[in-house]
């Protein structure tokens, strides 16, 4: 810390922050500065993602480094800008950084130092990063480092996220800075508390555990909210505010205003640009953002985008199917016959490759979102649909969330942080859960086979249209279920727009792999934990029953092949079900049956359907575990087993028609994902939020459900 | 010659320009401020947004979306 002299190295390892405005490139540069030596965790109290990693720089200890959300000034707006200021003027707090890397587009530097002036005045060291130099040719301007760093006072580097440049003699002066952090102290502010400001610091400067005048300041301005400062200073803030008729807004314009006064001419003397041309992005905006062709556009992209998920992960599919059957087989070939056998090729092997089948689904869709997002085109989707977003209740930022929420609904509901207005952001979270996330693919996939036959209309397969349709479905239900929150909440709180449109950029293609791996990683290992816990225990629960009633099944089944001289086959599977039906699944599955019955649902299926409310996805594992159980010689594919699954009441088969899209439109509403509750409830602060989302979600498959079996049969 | 009166930014139409006057609320103020749209700055009206109510403005070198009720709180001279 600035303050205590020099770092002490043994006791932590040092902390770097990059902090900057939005799309500065500061996550460019985290990931070049560290690869794939990254964690991705949460801020304290919050779920907004914070990633660190480590860098090690010659000779000193590895030095800890923070990508920081962006922010355009200490006034944060949302809560994502909020975390940067709440940690910053928090010298105690554990992110507190030893030193900051301040990343600003070197384009946008008339804009881009309001916050670095800030900073500076809280006295932290920084260094002065200009990113994108590789568009400094480019756009014709001549930047004098030298003399900006001489007129800022801390060291400036020009680097290049995307080409690599710079970053030997970045890493030198991060060295340098942390070893003699007393080198650039700040001689003068940037920014003296003005003629509005300056009786409520007279007042608290005292009082206020600040570093200098400008840190007390911002402490006045936040308190309120300010997590380190404690109840009994934020009264005695407030009163201070009252008595010298503090107004924080005035103020903030007035601080604002000079420091862009004191700024400009630094820029203006260092940084030389050629005449302005009309760019790039402004051409392609007259074609994307047009009033029509915009949202036409929008449409197709997002059509192609679907078509060409599923496409292009046919094959790698079939071969992760493949390797598993594989396994499973070779397992139970290799290993003796028992009950751990069966657990590894029922429960876990059967359970594992129903979750990683689904990976290259997943990747294709993350990666398509995450290119669309590092080339600019998310921010031009907002801008298009936010006056119809508006009618529904919602935000232009909303539609990040809801294309996003296609993927995976968590990391959806995080990025609502950007959406400055409570109730849109709370009814962007409620919503987003009923996109299809593609933790329903795998349910789909297996249910449409019996939904819809096979076949094609115009060229459109009607399997294809009907996945298509329940895309549709939940988008639509997501809107509607938007209008009706709209309705039923009150809010008096002011929305905004006032959305930035970066230039187009083609995408640095570091970021899209190393954030499409990291998104998959998450998967493998949330879902890939819930879900092998869920398989083990349902093996458990389908072998084991109550001794009495599993004894009984037993002897009834013995009579059974005694009476009717079934062959051997017959006779093991006529007691396996009996079995299954006699253990502790079963009787759950029997429990929940009178339930379920009007859905069109059996006592097996209601055993996948509770499983399933902790992870959608176990679905199909759990298919998996019920129907290999009824035969464990072949192992035929869970789709050809439940084809094969006969009614004993009408001789029917189970997966009818309307059995089938009774189930899809159960799954397409249904709130079965418990990490999706959790990041609500972490995300709304209470359990308020997440059991209203569970019931509305639940309570809308069940009667959906129920209208379409009725219908159907 | 008349005086010169200073008209909301949402009384324009597409393709016209002048100089940020000054901003009539505060909240809104403060966050133009922030991303860098000051008194002195050229606002352009690029074009409507589909569905009505929101606009592509170019202010100074800058792409931004604004909705109508923002562009009420800027005065242009
Ligand atoms: N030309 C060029 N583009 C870059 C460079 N570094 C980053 N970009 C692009 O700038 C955009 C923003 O980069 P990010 O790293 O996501 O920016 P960020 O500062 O983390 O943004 P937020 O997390 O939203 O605050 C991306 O589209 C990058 O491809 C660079 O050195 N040169
Ligand atoms: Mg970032």
């Amino acid at each position: 810390m600035a303050t205590s002299g020099t770092i002490d190295f043994s006791k932590t390892r040092p902390v770097v922050g990059l902090v900057g405005n939005p799309n500065s490139g500061k996550s460019s540069l985290f990931n070049l500065l560290t690869g794939l030596r990254q964690r991705i965790g949460n801020f304290p109290g919050v779920t907004v993602e914070k990633k660190s990693g480590t860098l090690q720089i010659e000779d000193l200890p590895p030095v800890e480094i923070i990508d920081f959300p962006g922010a355009y000034s200490c006034y944060p707006t949302s809560l994502d800008e909020r975390l940067v200021v709440q940690e910053l003027t928090n010298p105690k707090g554990d992110l507190f950084p030893d030193a900051i890397l301040y990343v600003a587009d070197v384009t946008k530097l008339d804009k881009h130092l309001l916050l670095f002036t800030q900073l500076r005045d809280l006295d932290l060291p920084m260094i002065l990063v200009l990113n994108m130099a590789d568009l400094i040719k480019e756009e014709g301007l001549q930047v004098d480092v030298t003399a900006l760093s001489h007129r800022l006072g801390v060291p400036v580097v020009a680097v290049s996220a995307r080409a690599n440049t710079g970053i030997a003699e970045l890493k030198k002066a991060i060295g340098g800075l942390l070893r003699d952090p007393q080198a650039f102290r700040p001689e003068e502010p940037f920014y003296e508390p003005g003629v509005l400001a300056r009786d409520v610091l007279a007042d608290l400067r005292q009082e206020l555990p600040a570093r200098n005048d400008y840190h007390a300041l911002l402490l006045a301005h936040h308190a309120s909210w300010l997590k380190h400062v404690p109840e009994e200073t934020r009264h005695r803030v407030q009163k201070a505010r009252v008595k010298n008729g503090f107004h924080s807004l005035r103020a903030q314009v007035e601080e604002t205003m000079e420091r862009y006064d004191t700024f400009e001419p630094i820029v203006h003397d260092t940084v030389r640009r050629a005449g302005a041309k009309a760019s790039f992005s402004d051409r392609v905006d007259d074609v994307l953002t047009h009033r029509v062709f915009g949202p036409v556009i929008f449409v197709v992209i997002m059509l192609l985008l679907f078509q060409a998920l599923f496409a292009w992960t046919g094959w790698p599919m079939d071969g992760i199917e493949w390797v598993f059957e594989t396994l499973g087989n070779t397992v139970r070939e290799k290993l003796s016959p028992g009950w751990l056998t069966d657990l590894l090729v029922d429960g876990v092997i059967a359970g594992l490759g129903g979750v990683l089948v689904f990976v290259p689904q997943i990747a294709a869709l993350f990666l398509f979102i995450t290119i669309l997002e590092e080339v600019g085109y998310m921010a031009r989707a907002a801008y298009l649909f936010d006056s119809l977003m508006q009618r529904f209740g919602l935000n232009g930022r909303s539609v990040v969330a809801l294309i996003s929420g296609h993927a995976c609904a968590i990391p959806a509901i995080m990025s609502t942080r950007t959406i400055a207005n409570w109730k849109e952001r709370l009814l962007t979270i409620m919503v987003t859960p009923l996109t299809s996330c593609s933790a329903r693919i795998p349910v789909y996939v297996i249910l449409i086979s019996f939904a819809v036959p096979e076949g094609s209309f115009l060229g459109f397969g009607y399997q294809g249209l009907a996945f298509a349709g329940l895309y549709f479905l939940g988008i639509l239900s997501a809107m509607l279920s938007a209008l009706i929150f709209k309705l039923v909440l009150k809010s008096q709180e002011r929305s905004f727009l006032m959305l930035e449109m970066p230039d187009y950029r083609t995408p640095v293609w570091r970021n899209v792999g190393i954030t499409v791996w990291q998104k998959v990683k998450t998967f493998i290992m949330e879902a890939g934990k819930i879900i092998l816990l869920i398989s083990v225990v349902l093996w458990g629960l389908s072998t084991y029953g109550p001794p009495a009633a599993m004894e009984e099944a037993r002897a009834q089944v013995q009579k059974t092949v005694e009476e009717q001289g079934l062959d051997e086959q017959a006779a093991e599977d006529l007691m396996a079900s009996e079995q299954l039906e006699a253990s502790y699944a079963g009787h759950i599955g029997k429990f929940i049956e009178p339930a379920i019955r009007p859905l069109g649902y059996d006592w097996k299926i209601g055993i996948a359907l509770f499983s399933s409310f902790a992870a959608r996805e176990v679905f199909v594992g759990t298919m998996a575990i019920i129907y290999s159980i009824g035969s464990t010689e072949d192992e035929l594919r869970i789709r050809d087993r439940m084809a094969d699954e006969i009614n004993p009441d009408t001789g029917q088969p189970v997966y009818n028609r309307a059995t089938a899209w009774s189930l899809l439109v159960f799954y397409v509403f249904a709130m079965m994902c418990m990490a999706t509750l959790a990041v609500t409830k972490r995300e709304t602060g209470g359990w308020k939020w997440p059991i209203i989302q569970f019931t509305f979600m639940t309570t809308l498959a069940y009667v959906s459900a129920m209208i379409v079996y009725q219908v159907l049969s | 010659m008349p005086f010169p009166r200073s008209t909301a930014a949402s009384h324009f139409v597409a393709g016209m320009s002048g100089t940020i006057e000054r901003f009539t609320n505060e909240n809104l103020a403060c966050k133009l401020l922030d991303i860098g749209v000051r008194p002195g700055s050229r606002l352009r009206l690029v074009r409507k947004g589909p569905f009505g109510g929101s606009w592509y403005v170019k202010i100074d070198q800058q792409c931004l979306a604004l909705r109508k009720q923002e562009l009420a709180c800027i005065l242009i001279k």
